[in-house]
C-alpha cells in the first residue's frame, strides 16, 4: 500500500471522497432525502403499472375495410363475396348458391385480414412497396386499370415517396392501389405503437424532464446555501481546499446519491418495458440501447441542472427563485422540442440537447420509426374512400413523442455533440458557481 | 490516477512551502468596511507564537478579525497575511492553521469521531491517518469516552471541545478560536482553557476571542483589545493596567470591621480615599493598584483583620475600555 | 392568599427606561463565571429558623383581555400588511417583486379588453373580451397562469408560513400569547389564501369591470354575464382553497422556506405531466383525478360552462377528489399544527 505513488491528484482524490462520503451521509439522514426519492419511484411505477395494464390488454380490431360486415344478410362476409365474385350488396346472390354450394367464413378472417407488408426503408424518392395478402386487389376479375389505381405501371402496390420542398423540410406521401395493405393489424400495430411511445415519453418527460428538473431543485439547490445559512460552512472553509473545489465535490456527492437512483429507475423500466413490451422475442433487447440512452441524458441533465441550481443556490439566498421560472422554461423547451426539434431556442436550454440524446437513440435503435408513423397514421385505407378516421391508435401518440435529432445531424454526431455540450454546459455552470463561491464573503 | 479507494498510508507532505520569516499573522493597515460603517479599521499586527487574547465587546470587531484571517471576508483596506500569504481566494496557508468557529449550529447526525476525521480528511490525511488523528485530538480535549456518541447528545461544553479537536487535526501552528468558552460549564471551561495554556506551552500560536476579561486574563496575559472596530491596546494586561496609574482605581475588601480596616489603611501614600458601602464592605481608591496590592496582605496580616474577600471591582473590561476611550490614553 | 398579596410590591419596575449600555450587558455576561474558581457545592438543607424561604409569587394580571376576533385580526393584519410596507411580516423582497410581476400579467386581458374597448377593434375584442371562455382562461388557464403564475405564487407563500416558525422556533411568539393553534393556523391559511385572493380575484373582477366600462354594458348584459362570472370567483375561489390547502399542510410537515414550495410546484406540475403523458399514450384519463390541477380545471368548466376537455369520467369524480385532497391536507396540517412543538426545530 505504501508504494503507491505520490501526486497532486491522490491528495485532491482523498479531498474529494472525504467530501463526497460526507455529502452522501448527510443526505441520508435527511428527511426530505427519502420523500423526495420515493415519490419519484412511485410516480413512475404508477406510469409502468398504467403501461403493464395497456400491453396486457387486447386493442380492438377495427375492420378497416368493412368487409367482415354482410350487408345483404345473406350470412356472407362482404369480402368473401366480392372474393367469389358475388354481389355483396344483393341477398340472393351469395356463394352458397354455388354448386357445390360453399361454407360462409367467419366474420373474423376478414378482420385484419390485410396486414402491412412494407419493405421500404426511408429514403428520397418514390418507392414501390406493399402486398395485398387478402386478394381483393389481386382479383383477377379487376381489369389491369384498376388494379393500378395509383398509376404508377406497378398492380396492386404502394408507392412512398419522400421529397423535400424548398423550404428544407422532408415530406412524405403514400399512394396507394385499392384494397392493398387496407386492413391492418390494430393490435399488432398499436402495441408496438404504444410500446415505443411510452419509452419515449417516460424516457423524455418522466425521466429527463421530471427527475432532471425537480432531483436538482430538491437537492442540489442547498447544496452549499444550506451550509452557509447554518453555519455550519465555516468547518469546511477553514481548511486547505479550494472553494472550487468544494463545489465540484459537492456536486459530486449530490450525483453520487441521484445517478444510482436514475440508473435504478432506468433498469426497472428496461425490465418492465422490455418484459411486458410488444414483441415475438421473450424479451425486447433491442430496446435497451434506448433505455441506456435515457439514462445517460437523464445523468447529464442531473449534472447541468445540479451544477447550475448550486450555483443559483451560491449567488442568491433567494437562488430557489431564479431556479423556478427556468424549470418552468425547460418544461416548455421540452414541448418545443417534441414539436420543433430543430428550432434555434432549443440550443439555449439545457434539456433540447439532453433530449437530443434520446432522440438520437431511438434512431438507432428504430431506424424506420418515421415510416412506421407515417403507416399508422395513413392507416390502411389512404385512398379507400371510406369516410372515417384511418390513422391507427398509437400513431399519434408516437408522432407527438418521437422527433428527429436536430441541426440534421446523424444519430451518433448528435449523441456525440450533445453530451458534448451538455459537459461544456455543466463545465460553465461549475467554473460561475466556483468563482461566485469564491469571491463571497461568508460571515 | 487510479483512486485511492482504501485509503491506506502516509499522505504527502504538503506541497505549499511558506515563506520562512513570515509571522503567523500579519496585519497591515487592515480596514474593512460594509458601506460606510468600518468594523474595523487601520488595525496592524503582527502575532508569532504564544496565545493571545482578543478581547471586545459585541460588535466590537473580533468576529470580523477573525473572518478576514480566514478568507471568508476581503479587506477594505491593507493587507492579511497568514505565514505571509494572503488567505483571501487561497485556502493554502490553512494547512497550518486550526479554526474553531463560534458558530453553535453543527452536524449534530455525526459522532464525534466522524466529525474530526471526516474533516481531517480535508487535510489532505488518508483515511487511515485521520482515523488516527481524530483519536488523539479527542484524546487531547478528553472527548475519547463519548468520541463514538452523536454529536447532537453532547452537552454545549462538549461540543466547543469537538470543535477544538477539529481544528487541531492537523498538528497547527495557528489555532484561532472565535468565543470557545461561550456558553460552557465550569468544568469544561476550565478543561478548554487547559487546552488553550497547554498549546500555548506546545510554542503555538493561539488566538482566542472572548468579551469577559477574566477568562482570557487566566488563559494569558498578553491580550488586544478591539473596540468599535479600532485596536485600543496590544500588550500585556497587567503592563496596560499599570499605565493607567493616573486613573483612580477601586478596591472592594469584604470584612468584619471596616472601620479597624480603615484606618490602619489611610496612611499609605497611594491610598487617597475610602468609603464605606455597608457594614461589611470598605472601599478604598488608589492611583497605584499594584502597590497597594503588594503592600495590603501584609497590613491584613499585621493587624489580625478578618477578611473575606478583595476585589477590584474596576478591573473588568468594561472599566479599561472606559478608561481607553475616555481619553486616559496609552 | 389575601395576606401573601399584600406583602407583594405594589409596583413592580422593570426600569424599561433604563439603556442597555454596554457595561450593563458586561455585567450580565460577567456574571456567568461566577463559580470557576471554587467548583464548591451549595446544597439547600432543611429552612432554619432564622433563614427565608422563598416563594414563586405571581401577580394575576387583571387587565382586559381583547376579544378572540382582535387578536386574530391582528395576525391576519401583520401577514397581510407585510406585502405592502415594513414594519409587518417580512415577505422578502422577491417575493414581493414576482407577487407585483405576476399582478401586472395577470392584468394582460383587462389590457387587452382596455385596448380593444377604446381602438373599437371588434375583432380584438372578440378574442379579448369577457366571455366564458375567457373567464375560465382568466383563473384556470394552464399555461401561464396555472403555470408560471399561480402556483408558483402559492409555493413562495407557503415556503415560510409555517415552516420558516418551526425553524426559527418562532411559533412561540405566538403560542405564547392567548391565542390558539386553531387560530394561528387559521390566520395564517387566510392570509396567504387573501394575498392569492388579490392576484386571482382582483384582477378577474377589473377584468369584468373593464368590459362594462369601456363596452358600455348596461344591465342587461350584465344580468346575461353575471351567473357566469359568479362561477368564475367560485372556481376561482376552490383553486385558492386547494393550493393553500395542499401548500401550508406541506409547509406543516417541513422545515425550512424551500421545501414546502418546490414540493408543492412539484405535486401540481408533475402530477400535470404525469397524466398528460398517460392520457396521451394509453388513452386513459383517470391520472386526472390525481392532479390537483386538473380536477380544478374539469370542475370548473363544468361550473362556468365551457367546453369539457376532460370526457372520460363525470366532473363530479373531480370534485370528489378534490375534496379527498383538500381533506387529507387538512388532516394532516391540523394534526401537525396542533401536535406542533414549541421549540427551535
Amino acid at each position: 500500500m505504501a508504494t503507491k505513488p505520490q501526486s497532486i491528484y491522490r491528495s485532491l482524490d482523498r479531498k474529494a471522497s472525504a467530501i463526497i462520503e460526507f455529502t452522501l451521509r448527510q443526505y441520508r439522514t435527511k428527511k426530505s432525502t427519502w420523500v423526495v426519492l420515493g415519490v419519484g419511484f412511485t410516480a413512475l411505477s404508477l406510469i409502468f403499472l398504467i403501461y403493464i395494464d395497456v400491453m396486457a390488454s387486447e386493442f380492438e380490431s377495427i375492420d378497416n375495410d368493412r368487409d367482415s360486415t354482410d350487408y345483404d344478410n345473406d350470412g356472407y362476409p362482404r369480402g368473401q363475396e366480392i372474393l367469389l365474385g358475388t354481389d355483396p350488396w344483393d341477398g340472393n346472390s351469395h356463394p352458397g348458391l354455388f354448386d357445390p354450394p360453399i361454407e360462409p367464413d367467419p366474420k373474423s378472417m376478414y378482420i385484419n385480414e390485410d396486414d402491412f407488408d412494407w419493405d421500404v426503408t426511408i429514403r428520397l424518392g418514390e418507392q414501390s412497396t406493399g402486398y395485398d395478402d387478402d386478394g381483393d386487389c389481386l382479383d383477377s376479375n379487376k381489369t389491369a386499370s384498376q388494379k393500378d389505381t395509383n398509376g404508377n405501371g406497378i398492380p396492386c402496390d404502394i408507392v412512398v415517396e419522400y421529397y423535400r420542398l424548398s423550404d428544407g423540410n422532408f415530406y412524405a406521401s403514400i399512394d396507394a392501389d385499392n384494397g392493398v395493405d387496407e386492413d391492418p393489424d390494430e393490435d399488432a400495430y398499436s402495441r408496438e405503437a404504444i410500446h415505443i411511445a411510452f419509452v419515449l415519453s417516460i424516457g423524455k418527460l418522466g425521466f429527463v424532464l421530471l427527475l432532471g428538473i425537480f432531483l436538482p431543485l430538491f437537492m442540489a439547490t442547498g447544496l452549499i446555501r444550506d451550509e452557509m445559512n447554518s453555519g455550519t460552512m465555516h468547518f469546511m472553509l477553514a481548511k486547505p481546499i479550494a472553494r472550487t473545489e468544494l463545489f465540484l465535490y459537492r456536486t459530486l456527492g449530490y450525483l453520487g446519491i441521484v445517478w444510482p437512483y436514475v440508473i435504478a429507475l432506468g433498469i426497472l423500466g428496461a425490465i418492465v418495458s422490455g418484459f411486458a413490451g410488444s414483441g415475438d422475442s421473450f424479451f425486447r433487447f433491442a430496446d435497451l440501447g434506448v433505455w441506456l440512452a435515457i439514462i445517460f441524458a437523464t445523468m447529464m441533465a442531473t449534472l447541468v441542472y445540479g451544477m447550475l441550481f448550486n450555483a443559483l443556490g451560491v449567488l442568491w439566498k433567494y437562488g430557489i427563485i431564479l431556479a423556478i421560472p427556468f424549470a418552468a422554461w425547460e418544461l416548455g423547451m421540452a414541448l418545443l422540442s417534441m414539436g420543433a426539434p430543430d428550432a434555434t431556442l432549443l440550443r439555449f436550454s439545457i434539456i433540447g440537447w439532453a433530449l437530443m440524446i434520446i432522440d438520437a437513440a431511438a434512431m438507432l435503435v428504430w431506424p424506420n420509426l418515421d415510416l412506421f408513423i407515417l403507416m399508422g397514421n395513413w392507416g390502411g385505407d389512404g385512398n379507400a374512400g371510406w369516410n372515417f378516421e384511418t390513422s391507427l391508435e398509437g400513431a399519434g401518440p408516437l408522432g407527438f413523442f418521437s422527433s428527429k435529432p436536430g441541426l440534421g445531424l446523424s444519430a451518433f454526431t448528435a449523441m456525440i455533440v450533445s453530451t458534448l455540450v451538455l459537459l461544456f454546459q455543466a463545465a460553465i455552470f461549475w467554473f460561475i458557481g466556483g468563482a461566485l463561491f469564491k469571491g463571497k464573503e461568508i460571515q | 490516477m487510479i483512486p485511492d479507494f482504501d485509503q491506506q498510508g502516509k499522505a504527502q507532505t504538503q506541497q505549499w512551502e511558506p515563506e520562512v520569516a513570515a509571522p503567523a499573522i500579519l496585519l497591515e493597515n487592515v480596514s474593512k468596511s460594509y458601506g460606510r460603517i468600518f468594523a474595523l479599521s487601520n488595525i496592524t499586527l503582527a502575532l508569532n507564537g504564544g496565545v493571545t487574547g482578543v478581547l471586545g465587546m459585541n460588535g466590537a470587531g473580533k468576529s470580523t478579525l477573525f473572518n478576514l484571517l480566514m478568507g471568508k471576508l476581503k479587506v477594505s483596506q491593507g493587507s492579511v497575511k497568514l505565514f505571509g500569504t494572503d488567505p483571501w481566494k487561497n485556502p493554502a496557508p490553512y494547512a497550518r492553521v486550526g479554526f474553531v468557529p463560534e458558530h453553535e449550529k453543527m452536524y449534530d447526525w455525526m459522532t464525534g469521531h466522524e466529525f474530526v476525521s471526516t474533516f481531517a480528511r480535508l487535510n489532505g490525511l488518508t483515511r487511515d491517518e485521520a482515523k488516527g488523528e481524530a483519536d488523539r485530538v479527542l484524546d487531547f480535549v478528553s472527548l475519547s469516552d463519548v468520541a463514538h456518541k452523536k454529536i447532537g447528545q453532547y452537552s454545549k461544553g462538549m461540543r466547543q471541545r469537538v470543535k477544538i479537536a477539529h481544528a487541531l487535526v492537523n498538528d497547527p501552528e495557528l489555532i484561532i478560536l472565535d468565543e470557545p468558552l461561550q456558553g460552557c460549564d465550569p468544568l469544561a471551561r476550565t478543561t478548554i482553557m487547559n487546552v488553550i495554556r497547554e498549546l500555548g506551552r506546545m510554542g503555538r500560536t493561539v488566538l482566542v476571542s472572548s468579551h469577559i476579561l477574566q477568562e482570557i486574563e487566566r488563559i494569558t496575559e498578553q491580550i488586544i483589545i478591539l473596540h468599535q472596530g479600532r485596536l485600543l491596546a496590544l500588550g500585556n494586561l497587567h503592563s496596560i493596567r499599570e499605565r493607567l496609574d493616573k486613573i483612580p482605581h477601586r478596591i472592594s475588601i469584604q470584612t468584619e470591621d471596616p472601620k479597624a480596616l480603615a484606618k490602619d489603611v489611610i496612611d499609605l501614600d497611594e491610598v487617597f480615599g475610602i468609603s464605606f458601602p455597608d457594614g461589611k464592605n470598605l472601599s478604598i481608591q488608589t492611583h497605584n493598584l499594584g502597590a497597594i496590592h503588594s503592600r495590603l496582605p501584609r497590613i491584613i496580616v499585621d493587624n489580625n483583620h478578618k477578611v473575606s474577600t478583595i476585589d477590584n471591582p474596576d478591573d473588568d473590561l468594561a472599566s479599561i475600555l472606559g478608561y481607553l476611550t475616555s481619553g486616559g490614553g496609552v | 392568599m389575601t395576606t401573601q398579596e399584600e406583602t407583594l410590591p405594589q409596583q413592580v419596575e422593570f426600569a424599561a427606561e433604563a439603556p442597555v449600555t454596554g457595561k450593563v450587558r458586561l455585567e450580565a455576561a460577567w456574571g456567568s463565571t461566577e463559580g470557576d474558581e471554587d467548583l464548591s457545592v451549595t446544597m439547600s438543607s432543611a429552612p432554619k429558623s432564622d433563614g427565608q424561604i422563598f416563594k414563586q409569587q405571581y401577580k394575576p394580571w387583571n387587565g382586559e383581555l381583547n376579544p378572540r376576533w382582535m387578536r386574530n385580526w391582528a395576525i391576519l393584519r401583520h401577514h397581510l400588511l407585510g406585502v405592502f410596507k415594513k414594519g409587518h411580516r417580512p415577505w422578502g423582497v422577491p417575493i414581493r417583486l414576482y407577487l407585483l410581476v405576476v399582478f401586472v400579467a395577470s392584468l394582460s386581458d383587462v389590457g387587452m379588453t382596455l385596448v380593444s374597448g377604446l381602438i373599437g377593434d371588434s375583432g380584438l375584442h372578440s378574442v379579448w373580451g369577457v366571455s366564458r371562455d375567457n373567464l375560465y382562461a382568466h383563473v384556470l388557464g394552464f399555461f401561464p397562469r396555472n403555470m408560471l403564475y399561480y402556483p408558483v405564487v402559492a409555493a413562495l407563500l407557503v415556503g415560510g408560513v409555517i415552516s420558516e416558525d418551526r425553524q426559527h422556533g418562532t411559533s412561540a411568539l405566538y403560542f405564547s400569547r392567548p391565542i390558539t393553534r386553531f387560530d394561528y393556523v387559521g390566520m395564517k391559511f387566510i392570509s396567504v389564501a387573501m394575498i392569492q385572493g388579490l392576484l386571482i380575484l382582483v384582477t378577474l373582477a377589473l377584468y369584468y369591470f373593464a368590459e362594462i366600462a369601456t363596452m358600455g354594458r348596461g344591465w342587461a348584459w350584465i344580468i346575461d354575464t353575471f351567473p357566469m362570472f359568479l362561477a368564475t370567483v367560485f372556481s376561482a375561489l376552490l383553486l385558492i382553497f386547494t393550493y393553500t390547502s395542499i401548500g401550508l399542510s406541506l409547509s406543516s410537515v417541513s422545515k425550512g422556506k424551500f421545501f414546502p414550495g418546490i414540493a408543492l410546484l412539484s405535486i401540481i406540475l408533475g402530477t400535470k405531466v404525469l397524466a398528460f403523458i398517460v392520457a396521451n399514450l394509453f388513452d386513459r384519463e383517470i391520472l386526472y383525478l390525481l392532479s390537483p390541477y386538473d380536477c380544478l380545471a374539469h370542475v370548473g368548466q363544468a361550473i362556468i360552462g365551457t367546453q369539457p376537455t376532460y370526457d372520460q369520467y363525470s366532473w363530479t369524480w373531480s370534485l370528489a377528489s378534490l375534496v379527498a385532497m383538500n381533506g387529507v391536507a387538512l388532516y394532516v396540517l391540523s394534526t401537525r399544527v396542533s401536535s406542533m412543538e414549541v421549540t427551535r426545530e
